[in-house]
């Protein structure tokens, strides 16, 4: 497009011109610029810093306006295809909509994780903090405080039965918790030399697993409490450890940039995978219903050489979220979107979505075929650290700097 | 001898250590938040946190503050040789004291000001040092103003050839056309309010998004028609 100035304007440049050249001491130029427009005399104070005001606004404004732009669509996707009514709404499509059906708060220091309960209607936050806290999704009461890490609490997991909570922190321990009477540490195991930043129950529930600060992976025996096995290979801080679904791998994120892949039984490292550009700060597998709609944006025929997986999602400061195929050990496609950290994701029960958190306080969720983010929820006020969605009711919760833990219902 | 550049920690003539519990508070982050931005400094950055500003356009860019109130220069010195600038590897560190130096002629402030930046390099030959220009102070015209605006006027020809070292003027814009500063701006005549602040950490925002976006593909902001 071909810009015309008027005459006016054209005056106007000219003399934001000439305050830039003056405040920045091109005085040569600026005599040869005045001389050049005739320009009479001094300058007014109108036009101080105009042209750097001009320069910046412009960015500025554009960026507003795709914003707008993208809200707009929004919601006017929204109101054409509305959303399904509570009656209507299916397990398979359910995804959170605002606004929020609980903020609830009580944590006196950012959140770090969030999660639910496995068969009843309680989900767990931990928080830097030091503590644990209990709370009911349905009614978005609080339930009770589990205290005993004398520093923040990273993570925390449920073994299948739900009989059993661990927890693990920046105080160097992991500790067991009883879920089912007395709700009081029944052991606490040490071992890891630094900041612990994630565990994870094996899917049978001997066995859990730890990552830290200290470069190491440990495998714990719950019965013993004794350290079993320690995975050692990453050249940075392990972010988080997950067992795959069926207990024979490990996948771990790093602040070296890297994933990588273990075979449990042989402590071996599999696979590295590298392709994100930052830290990567969560990886989560992707469960068994997936597996169409990640073949399907992978571009392969579900039929002849589909990508067999198993899958998973990492999540990483370079703001995308990656998808792999850890079975071949490639990287399938990137999630674009997040603004800032992503810090979080889980997969929908169903498959076809994806739902994650970031530092640019959002949730998304993602539409894993068509690999676009379908949903923006404008979700807590600071930073969103981390996301889990129900396994059959329909609810999904997110916890966040801002102190407070969000239950979301699912349409 | 330049008291700025003899690196000391606060006299502790009230008695109850709060100088070297918030510095051993600052190393402690250091080690556990993985910042971008650091801001170290005096009252005026202490005093930034506690701004809507601080919350909206700074804490999304993953800072950490180290501001502590009343710090000089020689302060801040003591604690980056002691440790609070060790453990971080920010992409940009944001540098604002001298203000409380009130036995220093601005030679001495520009110089100490200049040891600090080279403090910093020591430890982080990469890192962007952002060096916001020092606010004017006081209800009326006074001594300690036009010092400030000396060690400004300093600091603008002995910075310029540094490398990855940016000034940013945020000076402008607080004295009123009668000489005085409103309370709207600072409310003791030192310290910004929210407002305040916009007006100063706006431009310091605005070269901090370009500082940390280096590098990355430019992406195409042009509305759709």
């Amino acid at each position: 497009m071909k810009m015309v100035l008027s005459q006016r304007q054209r005056e106007e440049l000219n003399k934001a011109i000439a305050d830039y050249l003056g405040s920045n001491g091109y005085m040569n130029a600026l005599e040869a610029f005045k001389k050049e427009t005739d320009m009479p005399g001094e300058l007014e104070r109108k036009f101080g810093g105009l042209l750097e005001k001009k320069w910046t606004s412009v960015i500025r404004l554009q960026k507003k306006v795709m914003e707008l732009e993208s809200k707009l669509h929004e919601a006017e996707k929204e109101y054409i295809e509305g959303a399904p009514t509570r009656g209507k709404r299916s397990p398979a499509e359910w995804i959170p909509r605002p606004p929020e059906k609980y903020a609830l708060t009580g944590h006196r220091a950012p959140v770090t994780r969030v999660i639910f309960h496995p068969l009843f209607s309680l989900f767990v936050s931990t928080s830097e903090d030091a503590t644990i806290k209990v709370w009911d999704f349905e009614t978005g009461e609080y339930e009770r405080t589990l205290k005993g890490h004398s520093d923040a609490v990273q993570d925390v997991a449920f073994d299948a039965t739900g009989k059993l909570l661990v927890s693990c922190s920046a105080d160097m321990s992991i500790k067991l918790w009883d879920f089912q009477q007395s709700y009081e540490c029944i052991r606490t195991m040490l071992g890891h030399d630094h900041n612990i930043s994630s565990v994870a129950f094996m899917p049978a529930g001997d066995f859990v697993v730890s990552s830290s600060r200290d470069k190491t992976i440990k495998m714990w025996e719950v019965s013993t409490g004794y350290c079993v096995k320690t995975f050692t290979g990453h050249k940075d801080w392990v972010r988080v450890v997950r067992p795959s679904p069926d207990g024979q791998l490990l996948a771990s994120c790093s602040n070296d940039q890297t994933i990588r892949i273990w075979q449990v039984y042989t402590k071996e490292c599999r696979a590295e995978l590298r392709a994100h550009e930052h830290v990567v700060e969560f990886v989560a597998w992707a469960p068994d219903s997936a597996a169409n709609a990640i073949n399907e944006a992978a571009g392969v025929d579900n039929k002849k050489g589909a990508h067999m997986g198993p899958f998973l999602a990492s999540c990483s400061r370079d703001k995308t979220i990656r998808i792999w195929d850890v079975g071949a050990g490639v990287a399938l496609f990137v999630l674009i979107g997040h603004d800032n950290w992503v810090r979080g994701a889980v997969f929908h029960p169903g498959g076809k979505f994806l739902v994650s958190v970031s530092d640019d306080k959002t949730l998304r969720v993602w539409d894993l075929r068509n690999k676009r983010c379908l949903k923006t929820l404008d979700a807590h006020k600071h930073f969103c650290t981390s996301v889990d969605f129900h396994k059959s009711h329909p609810y999904v919760i997110s916890g966040s700097v801002d102190l407070t833990v969000k239950v979301w219902e699912c349409r | 001898m330049n008291t700025c550049k003899l690196p000391a920690p606060v006299d502790d003539s009230d008695g109850d250590h709060r100088w070297m519990s918030i510095h051993k508070r600052f190393v402690s982050e250091s080690r556990e938040k993985d910042a971008d931005v650091v801001f170290v400094g005096d009252s005026i950055v202490q005093a930034l946190q506690h701004t809507e500003v601080w919350n909206e356009l700074f804490a999304p860019l993953h800072c950490l503050n180290f501001g502590i109130h009343r710090d000089k220069i020689e302060n801040v010195l003591w604690r980056i040789q002691n440790g609070e600038l060790d453990n971080v590897k920010p992409k940009v560190i944001v540098l604002h004291v001298g203000t409380n130096n009130h036995a220093n002629t601005p030679e001495e402030i520009t110089e100490g000001i200049l040891e600090i930046i080279s403090t910093i390099r020591e430890r982080h030959h990469d890192v962007y040092i952002v060096v916001p220009t020092l606010l004017p102070r006081g209800q009326h015209p006074n001594k300690l103003r036009e010092r400030m605006a000396q060690v400004n006027e300093l600091l603008k020809s002995k910075l310029v050839n540094l490398p990855k070292v940016e000034l940013v003027v945020i000076d402008k814009g607080f004295v009123q056309s009668d000489g005085t500063i409103s309370h709207h701006d600072m409310h003791d005549y030192l310290l910004l309010t929210n407002a305040g602040s916009r007006k100063a950490f706006e431009p310091v925002h605005e070269l901090l998004l370009q500082l940390l976006s280096e590098g990355e593909p430019e992406k195409d902001l042009t509305p759709s028609e």
